[in-house]
């Protein structure tokens, strides 16, 4: 083990506050769960993300009765808000998977107090990207033609397009990624089941747990199936949103034809993600008052991983720029122009800020061990993010390549009541997990706790 | 103990054997330079590239190290440092084709609209002032990582890693803006009119995954010939044949995504760039290519025992090291050819050259301090971590 809860010469604060031990550890998580009734802030936020849930039923029934003329869509811009919220989701999703696959398999120990959240996190954000394509059909009852079942019409999808891609790859990744969550859940589900007082509670985690009993073979199978589970998830971080960007990197866009889209699309996916998991983290370590488990060590790594990839991101966009005026290409030139000085100028500057400048007060280590200065950060780079998907979605289109064929995209109340509702809908899921499932993995923290080692070190 | 216990004294056999290479190599490009100068001046722009790219991956490798606070590699981190002193070497021989060959960018002689952003970016003299900036600001900053990593043998101090890892971190933001926007200079632009935004990314990958495969020759030799038997272990070979296969998974990446979404879009003023190189002998080299730097090191070095061993690894290393140079050649040398390929003695005389002048550089390089980091703070988690 590379880290543990001694100080290291470089001197950055343990993963685990001193004075935890195995039964200490298990008792606080699930202790959160099973004994203590949930804080006040708890119903507040679970209140507000119901409201806005009934909210997404109301819109999508709109949608559904109407058809899709109630959002702003309109050609030349026949993409709106269901395509950027769809990418905005997607890309959040992808933190849970990083953290809990890749650093499992670099052997990053920091990683195990965030992992369960991030990964529930993943989930909940991919449940509510793929509503949208889905509502974006014209026909959503169709939406199984998506599938290439044998179907008596001989009609299949159309394998060359990007967006059939995105169908296979979106469901890979929500099945694996809810494996992975499950598989990890199995120990602490059984600690659960364990310390229930009653006896349906005990019933309803004892069927959860799947048998689990603890045994050296249960977790021998266990690791193994844990850590292949993380090398095949892996690819995935990486192929989700390269797919995502193919949707419109193979296109013939000013703006989207760009080849440096599959990177930058998953480092900005990496960035949004860690934004959100910041700006959940930050509050729930309060609350519940988690502070010695999600240490400043926490905080200040995942501060880390934003301003890298936030700095590949801004790569991204300067490549971008530079190679429209390097290339001489006047279509290309304009989208540049247009992006920033256009009618939506405003959401490019917006952005800028947001996704390239606010991230710099990382650099300093004081910023980054501020706790409320993190969580402000936070929730800029995800307005940030949103507003780029805007700009690559909506700027993109609204200028055809005559201009006979320009127009603007403006969204209507139910472009904003869907987006709102599945803030809800992720919001609702999120606090129900957090009341009925440990949001800690007890068993890979238990691993952490300083018992059996020596105060200097070693193994 | 002394310093002087841990300074390496390579054999003179070897350094006289490595002189007659390089010899050979400067012999083999005069030769050129009569049969067909077009030629031999790009060979020389691309054994260059390749020297300056292995000294920059060095330096990249020992920031990333200090950036990332990682211990792990601190006993050998020694190699890339005196990796470092190719860089000079490839800096001189990419100056002398800008100065005195020029004529190898078509946009030298066929210049752009006037007053377009091409034509300003794109003409002699700011281009070799953009040279030389680079230059120095790589240099700059190799020289810092480096003299902080040697002032720390002799008094120890914590300082000088924190110095680094400040010095580190604006180096790798640096490096990859610059070293993006001189990858189009040198290589994008001898194709003037094409463009590819994840260019300077792809280059990057190409540049690390094969530093990172001459660290491990570089280490395997110099722990078989004793100065580095006491400090590496299976566990620093592990972990780097697995920045080995993540990174030539990283350049597969690279490479399908431009490849794939030209391919697909199929633009006239795009797909020129792999149509010149799908012609005729050129197009196996193109599938070749992409087997040598990723699908046969994916392939076998998948498994955990093949990422143990020695001679497995190092027969990836090499694979991923010729890759490297059909890449390089891929990148450059068409443009400069029109696509066509003649016999390859003036390409590998002169890359058997710069291999040895690397390597001569290197041992002069890596005599000059002790051969591992000895009071780094670090060096104790690095000598016993389990990977």
């Amino acid at each position: 083990m590379q880290e543990s809860t001694h100080p290291d010469p470089l001197g950055r604060p343990p993963v685990i506050e001193a004075g935890h031990d195995y039964s200490t550890v298990t008792g606080k998580i699930s202790d959160i769960v099973l004994r203590q009734s949930a804080p006040k802030a708890w119903f507040f936020g679970f209140g507000v993300g119901f409201l806005l849930l009934m909210l997404l039923n109301l819109s999508i029934s709109w949608l559904f009765v109407k058809g899709i003329g109630v959002w702003g869509v309109n050609v030349p811009v026949a993409w709106g808000f269901a395509i950027v919220n769809f990418v905005w989701w997607i890309g959040i999703g992808h933190a849970g998977t990083l953290i809990s696959a890749i650093l499992l398999i670099l052997h990053q120990s920091w990683r195990t107090s965030i992992n369960r959240f991030a990964e529930a996190m993943t989930l909940f954000a991919v449940a509510c990207a793929g509503m949208f394509p889905l509502l974006h059909l014209g026909r959503p009852y169709f939406f199984y033609w998506l599938f290439p079942y044998p179907s008596t019409y001989d009609v299949w999808p159309q394998f060359r397009s990007p967006l059939v891609w995105d169908v296979f790859a979106v469901s890979t990744y929500a099945t694996v990624s809810l494996l992975f969550w499950f598989v990890g859940l199995l120990p602490d589900l059984a600690t659960l089941r364990d310390r229930a007082i009653s006896r349906p509670v005990k019933m309803i985690y004892g069927a959860l747990a799947m048998g689990w009993r603890g045994s050296a073979r249960h977790w021998h199978r266990y690791q193994m199936a844990y850590l292949l589970l993380g090398g095949l998830a892996t690819p995935l971080v990486v192929s989700v949103h390269t797919v995502v960007s193919f949707d419109f990197a193979v296109g013939v866009v000013p703006g989207w034809h760009t080849t440096i889209f599959p990177p930058y699309f998953v480092a900005g996916a990496i960035f949004s993600g860690f934004a959100m998991v910041l700006t959940l983290v930050i509050p729930a370590r309060k609350w519940y008052h988690l502070e010695d488990v999600i240490t400043m060590r926490h905080l200040d790594n995942m501060a880390k991983v934003m301003l890298a990839t936030g700095l590949i991101v801004a790569y991204g966009y300067f490549m971008e720029l530079y190679t429209s005026w390097y290339s001489g290409n006047i279509f290309e030139m304009f989208t540049s122009w247009n992006r920033a000085f256009g009618p939506y100028g405003y959401i490019y500057w917006i952005l800028i800020f947001c996704n390239i400048l606010s991230p710099q007060v990382l650099w300093s280590s004081k910023a980054r061990t501020n706790v409320p200065l993190l969580f402000v950060v936070s929730l800029i780079i995800n307005v940030g993010m949103w507003m780029e998907r805007f700009m690559i979605v909506v700027v993109s289109l609204h200028r055809d390549f005559v201009p006979g064929a320009w127009g603007m995209y403006v969204p209507t109340f139910w472009d904003f009541a869907t987006f709102a509702g599945t803030i809800g809908l992720f919001l609702s899921l999120l606090f129900l997990f957090v009341r009925g499932l440990p949001m800690i993995s007890i068993s890979e923290l238990r691993e952490l706790a300083p018992v059996g080692r020596t105060a200097e070190g070693g193994e | 103990m002394s310093q002087l216990e841990f300074t390496y004294q390579p054999p003179r056999a070897l350094v006289q054997t490595l002189a007659a290479l390089v010899g050979l190599g400067v012999l083999t490009w005069v030769a050129g330079l009569f049969v067909d100068p077009q030629r031999a001046w790009g060979v020389l722009l691309m054994v260059s590239f390749w020297l300056l790219s292995m000294g920059l991956a060095g330096s990249l490798f020992v920031g990333l190290q200090y950036a990332c606070g990682a211990g792990w590699a601190v006993a050998f981190r020694r190699i890339p440092e005196a990796m470092t002193a190719a860089f000079p070497l490839g800096a001189a021989g990419l100056m002398m084709v800008f100065l005195f060959h020029p004529e190898i960018f078509p946009w030298v002689t066929h210049h752009g609209k006037a007053g377009s952003f091409h034509a300003i970016w794109l003409n002699r003299p700011f281009f070799l002032a953009r040279a030389i900036g680079y230059f120095v600001i790589w240099f700059v900053f190799s020289a810092v990582l480096i003299r902080n990593s040697q002032r720390q043998d002799v008094d120890g101090d914590m300082r000088h890693t924190r110095r680094n890892i400040r010095a580190s971190m604006a180096y790798m933001v640096v490096f990859s803006f610059t070293f993006a926007l001189a990858s189009i200079d040198w290589v994008m632009s001898l194709q003037p009119e094409w463009v590819s935004t994840i260019f300077g990314m792809y280059h990057m990958s190409g540049l690390f995954v094969s530093g990172v495969a001459m660290i491990i020759l570089l280490m395997l030799w110099l722990k078989r010939s004793r100065p580095l038997c006491d400090f590496v272990n299976d566990e620093h070979l592990h972990d780097l044949g697995k920045l080995l296969f993540a990174f030539s998974t990283f350049w597969m990446y690279l490479y399908f995504s431009q490849y794939m979404l030209i391919w697909y879009s199929n633009m006239t003023e795009e797909t020129v760039y792999f149509i010149l190189r799908h012609e005729g002998v050129l197009k196996s080299m193109f599938l070749l290519n992409f087997i040598l730097n990723w699908a046969v090191p994916f392939t076998i070095l998948l498994p955990i025992p093949s990422k143990r061993s020695p001679r497995v690894i190092a027969s990836m290393a090499v694979c991923v090291l010729a890759g490297r140079w059909l890449d390089l050649y891929m990148g450059i040398m068409p443009p400069i050819t029109n696509g066509h390929v003649a016999a390859p003695w003036m390409e590998f005389g002169m890359m058997v050259g710069a291999m040895a002048l690397f390597v001569l550089a290197f041992l002069a390089w890596f005599r000059r301090a002790p051969q591992t980091p000895v009071r780094d703070p670090l060096l104790a988690q690095s000598l016993s971590y389990h990977s």
